[in-house]
C-alpha cells in the first residue's frame, strides 16, 4: 500500500517536472500533479511550484507521509512533451491508465525527441529572414538576415548553450548576430543594415519565458513570475548590449 | 500586404519549429501569426503602434484560447509563436543604436515606445485570459453545428 503510493507520488513529481522544465506554466504544472494524485486515490497532496523548483507532500491521519523537493533548472523549450503531458492527464482523469503504464508513458515522453540541429538552424534563418521582411527589409536584405539567422543559430547551439551563462549568451548572440549582417552588408549583400539586424536578432527573444511570465503573473503565481519577468528583461537587455556593443566597435575603427 | 502577412505567417511557424510545436498545430500556429499581424497592419494607419498592438494581441490571444479548447491542448503552444510578430524587436534594436550613436532623445523615445507595446500585449493576454472558459467551448459547438 505504501509503495503503491510512493509510486504515485513520483509519478505525479515526474509529470510536473517534465511541464516545468519545458515551458509549461505554474498553474498548468500543479493542476496536473493535483490531478493524476487525486485520480489514483491520494487526497492529501499539496503542491508548490516555483520556477524553478517543485516541492510535493502528501500524508494525513490515514495516508502515508511522503515529501519530495525537486530541483528543476529551466532548460530547453519542447512545447510538443507539454502537450504530451498534458494530453497524457486527460487520459488518466478517463482512466485510461494504471499507474505503472503512467510511469512508462511519462518516461517516453521525456525522451521525445526534439526537432534536429539541422531543423532548428534553418528554421531559425528562415525566421530571420520573414522578420526582417516584416520591419520593411527588402529581398536581398531577407536573404542576408537568413545568413545571419543561420549563423547565430549554430552559435548558440555549439557555443552558448554547451558552455555560456544566459547573460553572456545573450550578450554575445546580439553580437554575433550583429557582426554577420555587417559583414554581409560590406561584402554587398542587402542594403539596409537596420532590418537586417532587427530580422537576425529575432531569434533570441525570449518568447516563452515572457508570455509565461506574464501568464503566471495573472495567476497570482508572483514568485515565479518574477523570477520569469526578469529573465526576459534580462535577455532584452542583453540582446541590446550586444547590438550597441558592435555599432560601438564600429564607431571607434572608423574614426 | 498580402507579401506582410505570408512572411508573418511563415517566420511564425518558423518559431513554431524552433520550439517543438508538434507538427500537427504548425498550420494554427501560421495562421495565429498571420492573422495578428494582418489586423496590426489595418489598424496601423487609424491609431498608433501601441494601440493596433493591443488590439492584434487580443485577437491572437482569442484564437490561442479558441484553437486550444478546439484541439485539447495547451494553450501556450499557439500564443508563444502567434505573438512573436508583436513583439517588439525592432523597439529593441533602435534604442540600442541611439544609445550607441548618443542620440538619447530618441533612444528614449523608441525605448518608451517598445515598453508601450510590451504593456499592450501583457495587458491583451491578462484580460483575454479572464474570460470564461465556457465562452470559447460553447462558440466552438455552435460553428461546429453550422457547418454540419
Amino acid at each position: 500500500m505504501v509503495e503503491a503510493e510512493r509510486e504515485i507520488m513520483e509519478a505525479a513529481m515526474e509529470a510536473g517536472h517534465i511541464l516545468l522544465e519545458n515551458g509549461a506554466e505554474i498553474f498548468r504544472v500543479e493542476e496536473t500533479i493535483n490531478r493524476i494524485c487525486r485520480h489514483y486515490g491520494i487526497e492529501s497532496s499539496s503542491a508548490f511550484v516555483l520556477s524553478n523548483g517543485i516541492f510535493l507532500t502528501s500524508g494525513n491521519v490515514t495516508e502515508e507521509v511522503f515529501a519530495k523537493v525537486q530541483h528543476i533548472p529551466v532548460s530547453g523549450s519542447h512545447l510538443n512533451r507539454v502537450a504530451a503531458v498534458n494530453q497524457l492527464s486527460r487520459e488518466v482523469e478517463e482512466g485510461y491508465y494504471t499507474i505503472e503504464e503512467v510511469r512508462r508513458r511519462l518516461e517516453e515522453i521525456r525522451h521525445m525527441p526534439g526537432k534536429s540541429a539541422h531543423m532548428q538552424i534553418l528554421s531559425s534563418g528562415i525566421g530571420s529572414g520573414a522578420f526582417c521582411y516584416l520591419y520593411g527589409g527588402e529581398l536581398k536584405d531577407c536573404m542576408a538576415s537568413i545568413l545571419a539567422g543561420i549563423l547565430l543559430y549554430i552559435f548558440i547551439l555549439y557555443i552558448s548553450r554547451p558552455y555560456l551563462n544566459k547573460i553572456v549568451s545573450s550578450i554575445a548572440g546580439g553580437a554575433v548576430a550583429t557582426m554577420s549582417c555587417m559583414i554581409l552588408y560590406m561584402l554587398g549583400i542587402g542594403r539596409n543594415l537596420d532590418q537586417m539586424v532587427i530580422g537576425s536578432i529575432i531569434p533570441l527573444v525570449p518568447g516563452v519565458a515572457f508570455t509565461n511570465a506574464i501568464r503566471d503573473i495573472a495567476d497570482e503565481n508572483y514568485i515565479a513570475g518574477t523570477v520569469r519577468l526578469i529573465d526576459a528583461l534580462l535577455v532584452f537587455f542583453g540582446i541590446a548590449m550586444g547590438v550597441g556593443l558592435v555599432y560601438t566597435v564600429k564607431q571607434r575603427l572608423m574614426l | 500586404m498580402a507579401g506582410q502577412v505570408m512572411a508573418a505567417v511563415a517566420g511564425t511557424i518558423a518559431f513554431s519549429v524552433l520550439y517543438s510545436v508538434p507538427r500537427a498545430y504548425y498550420s494554427y500556429c501560421g495562421f495565429i501569426g498571420g492573422a495578428g499581424w494582418f489586423l496590426y497592419c489595418l489598424l496601423l494607419p487609424v491609431c498608433s503602434p501601441s494601440e493596433a498592438a493591443l488590439f492584434a494581441a487580443i485577437l491572437v490571444v482569442l484564437l490561442s484560447r479558441f484553437f486550444a479548447v478546439k484541439e485539447k491542448c495547451p494553450v501556450t503552444i499557439f500564443l508563444i509563436s502567434g505573438i512573436f510578430p508583436l513583439v517588439p524587436g525592432g523597439g529593441i534594436y533602435w534604442t540600442a543604436y541611439y544609445i550607441v550613436t548618443g542620440e538619447m532623445e530618441l533612444a528614449a523615445a523608441k525605448g518608451f515606445a517598445a515598453v508601450k507595446a510590451a504593456v499592450a500585449i501583457v495587458l491583451a493576454i491578462v484580460f483575454v485570459f479572464q474570460l470564461p472558459q465556457k465562452l470559447f467551448q460553447m462558440k466552438w459547438r455552435e460553428s461546429k453545428g453550422r457547418k454540419s
